[in-house]
């Protein structure tokens, strides 16, 4: 049975379509695995072969790949979200009790949403310390971990933009605590809280500008350095396999 | 010191592969060797699966999630009407505890823009590179060294009476005390992993406790005006 | 085989990878199926169960709509679903059912669909699920308003007084009537303040009227000297209650040399009860009978113990000339003898209670007690209400509730004990203010339950909503006019106070009938004759016009004045001859007063076989209104006073025609006996 199932998987494989699609097709041979990666734009940030000590799951705890995966969840969700919401006042607000109350699985979406980004937070802080602590970001990985702590940054910067959306009372004043810590910085820091607002308090003008940046600046800024941080990871050797620690 | 030349010797057992050789390996380059035994497997399909089966598990434990538990939505926004306490995100409730106990120059500015920059330059640092032992070197120099560092920071949370900073200090302290008085061959094995941390690993160690203790105090622990309550008690 | 199947599913990567995706597509197709299994599904279904088996079944269900409902109303910010669950809003048919969500609507002056549900009964109305439609959640405040406050509602559109909405109705009058609108600001949607409609007395001269002792015994608990007292307690200590009775008796400009004599002292009580009955005081002032019950009007203050309060000087002052004391009073000039006031001013000072003031022992004040006592008045801002020497009316003394009804939770400290609901802390608040802590400074009323929901319903219709509901929606309600008559009737008007009981022009009281068009409606004659002594002319009623020793030359001017001035606009008066009615059309009038209107159920033509007391007596009708008026009347009497119970028959001109002829007869007949 499972060998028939393979059989029809080759056989499809072998298709014309299928080899205009996936230009190296797929087979039983490592050239053809190869190809595999090689010709597939996503998959060509990473090598061919990858060691298998770092495959294994003490070596990462797979944290950095589970941080790429809730960046896509909140990606989908996110996108779906987009079609139910308007960055108005207060109709965003309204669109929250649509989401709830009339939208097909409306509840879900948000959830998902949600539940996801604060899940992002959590792995990229918990993917920061495994590294450090198994001591991944020693040369030749220097740069790969500044990029690395960029792309922290943008991470906080994507949840803290998208907890003022909802435009509920949660919203609001987290973001006022978080500007007004802004406001603190010497000399430029109301000029900063200025920019950011777009204004002097949170308001219509602030929820838009968080609108455009949650949605379009920062997802493209991450996806941009995340594209670095894998292509690096391939060019710094692969995924560090923690021979060092023996010496 | 600058004429004479470091020697960094290794051994490797198997003389199939590796020829005895010697290296020489100078300061600023990389200390290490490149191994040729570790197996490899092809990134299709194996690592592309075990990667898409780690990220279905997490899938599937966030729709379980989204499906059990609500996220929460409040009342429409009211610039007239301050709840209190008003909490920034969870991740930034450290930075909030702080400001409790700091001006906002120093809670809101200088700290959070020192740890930014201490992570970035982390891979730039030699005592980030070093991998020994704390205390198996120089070690009553280092010490003094760390007994003022100690005695001074605590005293400064002391006067701003800072005990959620003060109390996870101490504790590391006392770690680090513990492994300075560990020998490298000490019959527990405990003892054996303290003494075996390099400083760079107390540094992070002490700064990972120390944001999670007051993210946990900040989520769980302040009620109105910021003020101390027991979450189990309301 | 736990190992085997372990082996099967998670073998390796591929099978790892086909078994997660299995779980991972189950766990979302849990999501449409909770969409699926919603509230809101289970009761259309129950829904459609419900009517299977009624009578009307094919009507109904070709009437229902799955699926979720809404009422969006843009402009007001309406997005109402409630129609989702509550689906048979409009089917009158189930007015039997009784299990919500499934009751027909009762019948109300809108269409369901014109404002929506959640405007009135308050709730989340965008919400589709039981507990977040009705209750107060994180997310949503208001919770769905108790039906006993729905007719506040009403009160977001309508400042006027619907007949629909008696407790909305009453709430507001109390909100004017018990000083509330003094301290607190309420503004109604495009109207102004609300305004109180029974002024507390001035106290700038209250040294002459009653002594230190008695303001001391009234300061500390008001109903005790008169149940039906409008001031509420203001729970003072003894201390307090001293210094602010000194205060006010230091306040109070001297009295002047005393104007009349002091009453016979040994008066007689009966020929005093007499005046007092004659006079119809009782129709504005209340007293206590020998069986405990408060009778008589609350226009003026219960007289009960009045002789425990007032100075004989002063009360013979009062009753001589009201306007002197308090030029603002309500109370008429009566223009009594010399003998009827010392009958009627005995009779009133001989209404004492002993205990009263008997406890009160007060020393003479010292300047610190004034002093004391003129910061307490200051505090308790007894200055909202009543005229005090040296103490300016103090602007937005309580906090202004004409948004009350729509408050923030957050903004309002309950006290220990009371519900967080708005309106259960409107209930505690006028229920026990000083529940809410001792500094609280409102006053403890003694209003009984049903009073106290009327004046929830009254605050919670001041919303904010109200406040910016487009003004197309807005209905005023109605204002008094500051009419004045001119001249010399207009003097005399004003002497007598004839407003107090009788409306002119949008101006008055409404226990009289209105004036406004009275000179159409009567004949001179009989009018002049009714100024100087006052019939009754409806028996069945204890409130009656007083006489107010009018003078002949006095009556004329205002009889002119009356039947040249207040014209009806819809009719000419002089049209109509009495003369002329033929003997037919009177016997014609006779047979349908009888028998086809039967007039006689609610009125008197023959005094010894009609037994109506609903309406006017008409044995003298002929002599008292004019033919004119009478058509009209009959034909429409909404159309010369609206809200008149006369019904409107939709006469023919003939009919009414032929009824005037026979009720214009009922004056001669008796005028020839």
């Amino acid at each position: 049975m499972a060998k028939t199932l393979e059989g029809y998987i080759s056989e499809l494989q072998g298709t014309r379509v299928w080899r205009s699609v996936f230009r190296g097709g797929a087979g039983a041979n490592n050239l053809r695995r190869s190809l595999a990666v090689q010709q597939n734009v996503f998959l060509h940030l990473a090598s061919v072969k990858i060691s298998r000590r770092s495959l294994s799951f003490r070596a990462t705890w797979f944290l950095g790949t589970l941080s790429l995966g809730t960046f896509l969840i909140l990606a989908i969700t996110g996108i779906l979200l987009m079609l139910y919401y308007h960055p108005s006042v207060p109709q965003a607000y309204a669109d929250m009790k649509d989401l709830q109350f009339v939208v097909s699985a409306g509840v879900f979406l948000r959830n998902l949403h949600r539940w996801s980004a604060h899940a992002m937070v959590f792995l990229v802080f918990a993917h920061m310390f495994k590294v450090f602590y198994r001591g991944a970001y020693r040369s030749p990985r220097e740069f790969n971990w500044v990029i690395g702590v960029v792309l922290l940054i943008l991470t906080l910067l994507l949840s803290y933009t998208g907890y003022l959306l909802p435009w509920d009372q949660l919203a609001f004043w987290a973001i006022t605590v978080g500007a007004n810590l802004m406001s603190s910085v010497p000399v430029l820091g109301q000029k900063f809280r200025f920019l950011m607002l777009g204004g002097n308090t949170v308001n219509a003008n602030a929820l838009l500008r968080f609108y455009v940046l949650h949605c379009v600046i920062l997802p493209l800024t991450a996806a941009v350095f995340l594209a670095i941080h894998f292509w690096r990871i391939r060019k710094d050797g692969g995924l560090y396999t923690g021979q060092g620690d023996s010496k | 010191m600058t004429d004479e030349k470091k020697f960094v010797t290794g051994l490797d057992s198997d003389s199939r592969r590796t020829p005895l050789r010697l290296a020489f390996v100078t300061r600023r380059t990389s200390p290490q060797v490149k191994v040729t035994d570790d197996p490899v497997v092809m990134t299709y399909p194996e690592g592309i699966l075990r990667a898409v089966v780690a990220v279905q598990s997490l899938a599937i434990a966030l729709v379980v999630i989204s499906l059990i538990w609500d996220a929460p939505l409040e009342e429409l926004a009211d610039p007239m009407h301050t709840p209190n306490p008003a909490k920034a995100p969870w991740y930034f409730l450290g930075l909030q505890e702080l400001l409790h106990y700091f001006p906002p120059v120093v809670a809101g500015v200088i700290i959070p823009g020192l740890v930014v920059a201490a992570l970035i330059v982390i891979p730039y640092f030699n005592i980030n590179i070093e991998a020994e032992g704390i205390w198996l070197k120089n070690r009553q120099r280092r010490l003094r060294i760390f007994g003022a560092v100690v005695v001074i920071f605590s005293a400064v949370m002391l006067l701003f009476q800072v005990y959620a900073v003060l109390m996870p200090t101490l504790t590391i302290a006392a770690f680090m005390l513990a492994a300075a008085r560990s020998a490298p061959d000490s019959p527990v094995r405990f003892r054996r992993w303290l003494v075996s941390k390099p400083v760079a690993y107390w540094v992070m160690t002490w700064f990972l406790v120390q944001a999670s203790v007051l993210t946990i105090i900040g989520t769980f622990f302040r009620g109105p005006g910021w003020s101390w309550i027991w979450p189990w008690r309301s | 085989m736990l190992r085997r199947i372990g082996a099967f599913l998670f073998g390796d990567s591929a099978r790892a990878f086909g078994t997660l995706a299995a779980v991972l597509l189950v766990c979302l197709a849990i999501t449409p199926a909770k969409d699926h299994f919603r509230e809101w599904h289970r009761y259309q279904k129950k829904y459609l169960g419900l009517i299977r088996t009624r009578g009307d079944a094919a009507t109904l269900q070709r009437r229902f709509q799955d699926g979720l409902q809404q009422t969006w109303i843009p402009e007001l910010g309406v997005v109402d679903r409630c129609t989702t669950c509550h689906v048979a809003m409009k089917e009158i048919s189930l007015q039997d059912v009784a299990t919500q969500p499934f009751r027909p609507h009762p019948s109300i002056p809108h269409t369901l669909t014109e404002f929506g549900c959640a405007m009135c009964h308050r709730g989340q109305g965008a919400a589709t699920g039981v507990q977040e439609a009705h209750s107060s959640t994180l997310a949503w405040e208001q919770p769905v308003l108790a039906a006993r406050y729905v007719e506040s509602g009403c009160g977001q559109c309508h400042s006027n007084a619907l007949t629909g909405t008696p407790q909305l109705n009453l709430g507001r009058k109390m909100l004017a009537r018990y000083g509330c609108v003094s301290c607190h600001a309420i503004r109604e949607p495009g109207q102004g303040r609300m305004q109180s409609t029974n002024p507390a007395p001035p106290l700038t001269r209250i040294s002459a009227k009653t002594s230190r002792e008695w303001i001391f015994a009234w300061l500390k608990d008001p109903q005790a000297y008169a149940q039906t007292a409008t001031m509420p307690n203001f729970q003072l200590s003894d201390d307090d209650a001293r210094d602010i009775s000194a205060f006010l008796m230091n306040q109070s400009a001297a009295p002047p040399a005393a104007a009349s004599p002091a009453p016979a002292a040994a008066a007689d009580p009966q020929a005093g009860a007499s005046v007092y009955g004659e006079s119809f005081c009782a129709s504005c002032h209340a007293t206590v009978n020998a069986a405990g019950l408060v009778v008589g009007g609350n226009i003026g203050p219960e007289l009960t113990r009045i002789g425990s309060k007032v100075k004989p000087d002063w009360l013979m002052e009062w009753l001589s000339s009201p306007k002197k004391y308090d030029p603002h009073t309500l109370m008429p000039r009566y223009r009594f003898e010399q003998k009827q006031l010392d009958l009627l001013a005995g009779f009133l000072q001989a209404k004492t209670d002993s205990d009263l003031l008997a406890k009160v022992q007060l020393q003479p004040a010292s300047a610190g007690q004034i002093a004391h006592g003129k910061i307490l008045v200051k505090e308790r801002g007894c200055a909202s209400c009543h005229e005090i020497n040296g103490v300016a009316k103090p602007e937005s003394f309580a906090p202004d509730l004409t948004m009350i009804g729509s408050q923030s939770l957050a903004k309002i400290v309950f006290a220990e004990g009371v519900a967080h609901t708005l309106p259960d802390y409107l209930q505690a608040k006028i229920r026990n203010p000083h529940s809410f802590g001792k500094a609280t400074k409102m006053p403890q009323y003694t209003f009984p339950a049903s009073q106290v929901d009327a004046l929830v319903t009254a605050l919670l219709a001041q919303t904010e909503r109200a406040q910016a509901l487009p003004a197309s929606l807005r209905v005023a309600g109605k204002r008094e006019s500051d009419y004045h008559p001119a001249g010399k009737a207009g003097q005399l008007i004003a002497d007598m106070n004839c407003f107090s009981c009788h409306a002119i022009n949008g101006r008055g009281g409404d226990m009289a009938p209105e004036l406004t068009w009275e000179g159409s409606s009567v004949q001179r004659k009989w009018l002049v004759s009714f100024l100087k002594n006052p019939n009754t002319l409806r028996p069945a009623l204890i409130r009656r016009m007083p006489r107010f020793n009018v003078t002949n030359a006095e009556a004329e001017t205002l009889a002119d004045y009356i039947m040249t001035v207040y014209q009806t606009p819809s009719f000419d008066g002089g049209e109509l001859d009495a003369a002329k009615f033929g003997p037919d059309e009177v016997e014609h009038g006779r047979q349908l007063f009888y028998s086809k209107y039967a007039c006689q159920s609610c009125h008197i033509v023959d005094s010894k076989s009609d037994k109506g007391y609903i309406g006017p007596t008409l044995t003298h009708v002929g002599a008292r209104l004019s033919a004119e008026w009478i058509v009209q009347w009959l034909k429409n009497p909404q159309s010369l006073r609206p809200g008149t119970i006369e019904p409107n028959r939709n006469m023919s001109d003939e009919d009414a025609r032929a009824l005037t002829a026979y009720l214009m007869k009922q004056n001669r007949e008796v005028a020839g006996k």
